[in-house]
């Protein structure tokens, strides 16, 4: 009886020992697994799953393995705040890897700052980062750039001046848009048409008009959904307009060149991942294209990153405490990722930097790249 | 001249996107009609067919006319199953659990969708193979030209079913009372499940006429099927003549009311027009007061 007992009681120890001292290390990872954006979720886990792989053969963090913890957040605003809290509540997740859109996170912000642990994030709103919220760090350059370089590559490189600013309303595009804005402004350019659309609309025959009319050489947009960019594209040919169109980072998605096709072909768009930027990104593109037949784009390069952020950080620190590392990362200096050169400033944007790439015929050609300064 | 051609053009897509409510809107009418019941479902019928449609195209390779059709076969096979899955079961209870009931099977069509087709966007071909045509300044999509000619013959068609043949007859008397077109001898719950078939059909055709347009995504069907069922309530909750108007009504105003007012509140002018019509008009354009109704 007294043995058994004994037995029981070692067993229990064992067991709770092993569960304080596992030997994996978890990393969150909130992102979209259903819901109308849950094709884009489905390449951000693509992404990590890739990093962790990747991280595990070389050791792991710490010298644990990597083990992803992912909380969908139904693509919805209270869905990814829901996620956080989840995520947040478990003291065995040092740091998480958030959304890649800004109106998640903007919706999440004030869970995050609770939760108190560093949030690695791929929305591009500019404010994200400008909230007095410690624990939001951004692993692609933010739309106060993209921006700059669209603004810098429209009126320098390509010296057109009449813009039209067409953006969707959601947080990531009307922060585009007033970037945008505020970025022309430097060049003494006043756009001749700034209009705004609600996601999944079915038709955009009413902007193409206004574009029309505005008699623009140039549109610059902050499109969100790959099916309204590729409604936009189709009308816009249709009804003649034939002006030069600079889009953010949607534009050169797989998916937004699928569905538009040809309407597509000419046009220019800005690309933070581009596999024929540097070395990183040649060799990630490589690794993913072999891992998931897939081409790889920003919705995986960011979180590939993102971890790969994650991991660095805490060897530097040698410890999984939040404020170590917090430093640890905003310590980073020159660390090259697959989107580029990282050096993390007080706010938590890591990178300044854009590839200008333009379709041709379907193809993604490299045009330069525009590193833009604070 | 330019003003115009633009106000045409508006007028035109107007119409078209109209035209797509319509579609889905008769399906909701014919519904609530057999069984006072709306079908929340009715939506993904086109996002289901639009997939079947593209399974056809791209997977098993078929040429364009008979994916067509097997697409509208599938739907109306998928009426049938969806009658007696999801109604059947439920038809001897009051109104709100049928209601749950459908609402439960669109989460269940969209995230079976999802399951089988994955999150991306699909593009699927024109049902002509050009364009479109330019008419004096104004452009004239051919899909939305094959639209609107199929949404009229479907009108003509409904109409002359309903009117002049006696299956047609017989489902206008099982809507219009059960029990008395039982005591006739009228096999209610097959008039029923017919027009489920129907309805599963026309969704299913709207889905497949609108892929080309809006592409094919699961998402589809619920931004149709919510201006649809304005659409509906604004032509007179459960007429046909109403869906038809009030469905090409709410396309004309939105596409009008983007262009001159503003286009980032283009969702909201369909919802105005539905309180409006429901304050100063409550019954619809068509509808029959509720205390008029035998």
């Amino acid at each position: 009886m007294r043995a058994t007992l004994r037995a029981v009681i070692a067993a229990a120890l064992a067991f709770g020992v092993c569960g304080a001292f596992a030997d994996t290390i978890k990393i969150g990872l909130v992102s979209e697994i259903t819901g109308p954006n849950a094709e884009a979720g489905s390449y951000t886990i693509n992404g990590a799953r890739l990093a962790a792989e990747q991280i595990n053969k070389k050791g792991g963090i710490l010298g644990k393995q990597v083990e992803l913890v992912i909380e969908d957040n139904q693509s919805t605003n209270p869905g990814t705040v829901l996620a956080f809290s989840k995520l947040g509540g478990n003291t065995d997740i040092p740091a998480i890897i958030g959304p890649i859109r800004s109106t998640q996170v903007q919706a999440a912000s004030p869970t995050i700052a609770k939760a108190g642990i560093p949030v690695m994030i791929g929305g591009t709103d500019p404010s994200l980062t400008h909230v007095n919220n410690p624990w939001v760090f951004r692993c692609r350059p933010n739309d106060s750039f993209s921006s700059k370089v669209i603004a810098n590559f429209g009126v320098n490189t390509l010296k057109l001046k009449k813009w039209a600013i067409v953006h969707s309303t959601d947080a990531f595009g009307s922060g585009g848009q007033k970037a945008l804005t505020e970025a022309l402004k430097v060049y003494g350019v006043e756009p001749v048409l700034t209009q705004g659309y609600t996601n999944n609309s079915q038709d955009f025959t009413p902007v193409v008009l206004a574009i029309k009319k505005s008699g623009a050489d140039v549109i610059g947009t902050y499109m969100t959904n790959s099916q309204d960019l590729g409604i936009f594209a189709k009308q816009l040919r249709q009804l003649g307009v034939t002006a030069t169109w600079i889009g953010s980072p949607s534009i050169v998605t797989d998916t937004a060149m699928k569905l538009a096709g040809e309407a597509l072909h000419g046009t220019y768009g800005i690309a933070d991942f581009n596999p024929d930027a540097n070395a990183e990104a040649k060799a990630y593109a490589q690794a993913y294209s072999a891992k998931y037949h897939l081409q790889p784009d920003v919705y995986s390069s960011w979180a590939f990153d993102a971890l790969n952020v994650i991991a660095q950080a805490i060897n530097t620190a040698k410890s999984t405490r939040p404020d170590d590392i917090r430093k640890a990362i905003l310590g980073l200096r020159n660390w090259k990722g697959v989107e580029g050169t990282y050096n993390f400033d007080e706010n938590g944007d890591g990178l300044r930097g854009y590839n200008i790439v333009k379709n041709e015929g379907g193809k993604i050609v490299y045009v330069k790249h525009i590193s833009s300064p604070k | 001249m330019e003003a115009l051609a633009n106000n045409l053009q508006v007028l035109f897509q107007g119409l078209a996107l109209g035209s797509i409510y319509a579609l889905v809107s008769l399906g909701f009418v014919l519904i609530i009609r057999a069984t006072n019941v709306v079908n929340f479902a009715q939506g993904d019928f086109a996002m289901l067919g639009a997939y079947i449609m593209v399974a056809c195209l791209t997977g098993a390779g078929a040429p364009y006319w008979l994916a067509f059709v097997l697409a509208l076969l599938a739907m109306a096979a998928f009426g049938l199953l969806f009658n007696f899955g999801v109604y059947y079961p439920l038809r001897h209870r009051s109104f709100l659990p049928v209601l749950i009931s459908t609402l439960g099977a669109s989460i269940f069509m969209q995230n079976t969708v999802l399951a089988i087709f994955g999150a991306q966007p699909r593009a699927m071909e024109k049902v002509l193979n050009f364009d479109g045509l330019h008419v004096g300044g104004v452009f004239l999509d051919s899909q939305y030209l094959v639209i609107l000619a199929v949404t009229m013959v479907m009108v003509a068609f409904q109409y002359f079913f309903f009117e002049h043949t006696l299956v047609g007859k017989k489902l206008q008397a099982t809507s219009q009372d059960k029990d008395m077109a039982r005591l006739l001898g009228i096999p209610v719950a097959l008039m029923i499940a017919i027009t489920f078939l129907y309805s599963a059909t026309l969704g299913g055709l709207a889905g497949v006429l609108v892929g080309p347009i809006l592409f094919v995504s699961i998402g589809m069907g619920s931004i149709i099927a919510l201006k649809a069922f304005a659409a509906t309530i604004i032509g007179g909750f459960g007429d046909v003549k109403g869906a038809i108007v009030g469905g090409l009504f709410i396309g004309v105003v939105e596409s009008f009311a983007a262009y001159y007012i503003s286009v980032p509140y283009k969702d909201a002018y369909a919802f105005l027009m539905l309180f409006l019509v429901l304050i100063f008009r409550p019954q619809g354009f068509f509808g029959e007061k509720v205390s008029e109704k035998a």
